[in-house]
C-alpha cells in the first residue's frame, strides 16, 4: 500500500470505466455474438460501472472515517495513506472532551451531542403528536379545505430556513425563547411536521376503514381505536417518521445559528467549527467527530432504508 | 373475514363520516395552529417585514416605519445582489445537471439485477440522511491544498498539474460547493428516478431491442418521454431544495473568498445577522420565495398530471 497505491487505483479504474461505458452504449452496435453472451457481457458491464460508481461515492465517507483513525503524522502525509498503518483512537476521545495526553484545548464534545440529543428527541416527540391526528384526519374525513391544507403541506416542505428564521428569531425575542432549545425544537418541528403528516396520511389509507367500523359498533371512541387499532398497525411508518423527525433536528444548522448565542447551548452543528482552525485544524479530532455525527444517520438508513425510500417516494413524485 | 365491509356499513360508514367534519377539525387543530404559528407567521411577517425600515434599533426600540418598496429598489440596485443571484443560478443549475445525470444514469443501471446490485445500490444512498454539516466538514478537508485527498486524486490523474486550493481561490470556490452538493444530492435523485424507472413497462424495451436500438436511442426515445412527469418533478424539486441551500455553503466557505461563493440565502442571512439590516434581508428572502412559489407550482402541475390529491 505505500508506492503501488491510490494513484495506480484510480489510473486502472479510470480505465475500466471509460471501457465499460462505451461498451455498454453500443452494446448494440457491436454486439454478433448470441443474446446469452451479450447478456453476460451486458450484466459484467452493469456491475463494473456499478461498482466504480459506488467506489468513488463511498470515498468520501471511507476517507473521513480512514483520517478520524489515523495519527497527524499519516494525515499529513504524501502520497496519502488509504488504511491508517498506525491506527489511534485519541481523535475520538478528544472529540467528546475526554481526557488525551494531547496537547490541545478543551472541547467540550459531549456536550455537544447531549444538547444536539435533547433537540432531536424532542422534535421527534412532538412532531408524532402533532402529525398523528393530523394525518389520520387527512385519511378519513372528506371536509372543505381539505386540498387547500395538502396543497399547504407540499409547500411548506419547500420554504428556504433562511426565511423563516428572521421572523421567528424576532417572534422569539418577543417571547422570550431566544437562547432556550425550545426555540429551536418548535423550528425544526416546523421542518419535519409538513413531510410527516403527508407520509403517515398514506400509511393510514392503507388501513381499511372497516376495521374502525367494527371498533366503533362495539362502542370504543375514535381516539381508542385510532390508538388501540389503528397506530399498532402502521408501527413500521411511525417508526420511520420518528427516526426522520430525529435526523432532521439531529443535523439542523440554521435555527441552532441563529436562535442558540449560549456556547453551552450549541448542538453538534455548530460545535463543530470548534474543530476548525483554532491554531490549525485538528482534522482527526473533525473526523472522528463527523463519524459521530453521522453514525446515526447511516444506522437509520441500514434499517429502515425501505420504509425512508417508499415515504420519500409516496411523499414527492407519486 | 370479520371485518368483511359490506355495501351497508360503508353506508354507514359515510354517514359517520359526514358527521364527523367537526371531529376533524378538531384532529387537524393542533398541527393547524401549530403550522400557522411557526410557519404561517413567519411568512407573512417577512413580507411585512421587507416593507419597513427593521433594523437593530427596530428590535429594540418597537418603532416601525413604513419604506414600501425602498428596500426592494434598494436590493434591486445592489450589485451584491446580482452577483448572488447569479451564483445562485449558477449553483442550482450545474448541481441538478450533474445530481440529475448521475442519479438517472445509476437508476437506469440498477433497473436489471446483477451480482451485488442490491448492495451497492443500498450503498450508494448511504449518504442520503447524513447531516450537511458533516459533509461540509468532509469536503473542506477532501478540498484542502497540501493533503486534500481531490487534489491527489486529480494530479495522478493529470487532470490538474498541480494542487489546487479549491476553497481559498475565488475562481474554484463555487465549483467545490457545487461538487460537494452534487455528492449530496445523489442518493434523493437515484431514489426518485429509480422508482419512476422501475414502473416502465418492459416489452417496449424488448420490441425496441429487436429493433435494433441501442442503450442511447432507448434512453432519449422511450424512458425519456415515459418518465415526463417523474423528470419534471424531480428537476422542479432539486430546483427548490437546491435554491435554499444554506447550510453547505456556510460551513464550507460563509459565501466566500470574498463573495465568489455567496447565494441568495447566504445573502440574505447576512444582511440580518451580520449587517442587522432586518427589512432588506426580508426583501431577499422574499424575493427568493417568489422565484421558489414558480418552481413549486411547475411541480404540482408535474405530480398533478400524474395523480390528483
Amino acid at each position: 500500500m505505500k508506492e503501488a497505491h491510490i494513484g495506480t487505483f484510480v489510473r486502472s479504474a479510470w480505465g475500466l470505466i471509460t471501457n465499460t461505458i462505451f461498451s455498454t452504449i453500443f452494446a448494440g452496435r457491436y454486439e454478433r455474438g448470441g443474446t446469452a453472451k451479450r447478456a453476460r457481457v451486458e450484466t459484467f458491464a452493469r456491475f463494473a460501472i456499478a461498482l466504480l460508481a459506488t467506489v468513488i461515492y463511498l470515498l468520501p465517507l471511507f476517507w473521513m472515517v480512514s483520517t478520524s483513525l489515523k495519527p497527524q503524522s499519516e494525515i499529513f502525509q504524501t502520497p496519502p495513506v488509504l488504511i491508517p498503518e498506525h491506527p489511534q483512537i485519541d481523535s475520538y476521545r478528544s472529540a467528546l472532551g475526554l481526557p488525551t495526553d494531547r496537547p490541545e484545548l478543551y472541547i467540550t464534545g459531549a456536550l455537544y451531542f447531549k444538547n444536539s440529543f435533547v433537540i432531536a428527541s424532542s422534535t421527534m416527540l412532538l412532531t408524532l403528536v402533532l402529525a398523528v391526528p393530523a394525518a389520520y384526519a387527512l385519511s378519513r374525513f372528506n371536509f372543505r379545505g381539505k386540498t387547500t391544507f395538502m396543497l399547504f403541506l407540499l409547500v411548506a416542505q419547500m420554504l428556504p430556513g433562511v426565511l423563516l428564521v428572521i421572523p421567528l428569531f424576532v417572534l422569539f425575542k418577543i417571547l422570550g425563547l431566544y437562547n432556550t432549545h425550545f426555540s429551536v425544537i418548535l423550528a425544526d418541528t416546523a421542518l419535519a411536521l409538513p413531510f410527516a403528516i403527508i407520509i403517515l396520511r398514506t400509511s393510514f389509507m392503507q388501513i381499511p376503514d372497516a376495521l374502525e367500523e367494527a371498533g366503533l359498533i362495539d362502542g370504543a371512541t375514535r381516539l381508542q381505536v385510532l390508538w388501540y387499532i389503528i397506530l399498532p398497525l402502521i408501527r413500521a411508518s411511525l417508526v420511520a417518521v420518528g427516526v426522520f423527525s430525529f435526523l432532521t433536528a439531529w443535523g439542523e444548522f440554521v435555527f441552532a445559528l441563529s436562535f442558540l448565542a449560549k456556547p453551552e447551548l450549541h448542538p453538534i452543528s455548530i460545535g463543530v467549527f470548534q474543530f476548525i482552525g483554532m491554531y490549525k485544524t485538528q482534522w482527526d479530532t473533525m473526523m472522528a467527530f463527523s463519524t459521530l455525527v453521522a453514525i446515526p444517520a447511516i444506522l437509520a438508513l441500514l434499517f429502515l432504508q425501505r420504509q425512508f425510500i417508499s415515504g420519500l417516494t409516496s411523499g414527492s413524485v407519486k | 373475514m370479520a371485518f368483511q365491509s359490506t355495501a351497508d356499513n360503508i353506508k354507514d360508514l359515510k354517514a359517520s363520516f359526514s358527521r364527523g367534519k367537526l371531529t376533524a377539525y378538531f384532529y387537524l387543530l393542533p398541527s393547524g395552529l401549530f403550522l400557522l404559528v411557526v410557519l404561517g407567521f413567519p411568512i407573512l411577517y417577512s413580507v411585512f417585514m421587507s416593507f419597513q425600515k427593521y433594523t437593530l434599533e427596530t428590535l429594540v426600540s418597537k418603532q416601525t416605519e413604513f419604506i414600501w418598496l425602498k428596500n426592494y429598489t434598494d436590493v434591486l440596485s445592489d450589485p451584491a445582489f446580482a452577483t448572488a443571484l447569479k451564483h445562485s443560478l449558477v449553483f442550482t443549475i450545474a448541481s441538478i445537471l450533474f445530481q440529475f445525470t448521475i442519479g438517472l444514469g445509476l437508476a437506469i443501471l440498477f433497473t436489471k439485477a446483477f451480482p451485488m446490485s442490491n448492495i451497492m445500490r443500498g450503498l450508494l444512498l448511504s449518504g442520503w440522511q447524513i447531516p450537511s454539516v458533516v459533509t461540509g466538514t468532509l469536503f473542506l478537508f477532501l478540498f484542502n491544498l497540501d493533503y486534500g485527498l481531490i487534489n491527489f486524486v486529480l494530479t495522478s490523474l493529470h487532470i490538474i498539474s498541480e494542487p489546487i486550493g479549491w476553497i481559498v481561490q475565488s475562481d474554484t470556490a463555487l465549483t467545490a460547493v457545487i461538487i460537494a452538493n452534487i455528492w449530496l444530492g445523489i442518493p434523493f435523485n437515484l431514489i426518485l428516478l429509480s422508482a419512476g424507472v422501475t414502473g416502465l413497462p418492459e416489452d417496449v424495451y424488448e420490441a425496441a431491442t429487436v429493433d435494433g436500438a441501442n442503450g442511447l436511442e432507448k434512453l432519449i426515445y422511450i424512458t425519456i418521454p415515459l418518465l415526463k412527469s417523474t423528470i419534471l418533478a424531480v428537476l422542479m424539486l432539486g430546483f427548490i431544495y437546491t435554491l435554499r441551500v444554506f447550510d453547505l455553503i456556510w460551513i464550507i466557505t460563509k459565501g466566500g473568498p470574498g463573495s465568489a461563493t455567496e447565494v441568495l440565502p447566504t445573502f440574505a442571512y447576512r444582511l440580518s445577522f451580520i449587517n442587522f439590516n432586518f427589512g432588506r434581508s426580508a426583501a431577499v428572502s422574499v424575493i427568493m420565495l417568489l422565484i421558489l412559489l414558480v418552481g413549486a407550482i411547475l411541480y404540482l402541475r408535474a405530480i398533478m398530471s400524474e395523480e390528483k390529491l
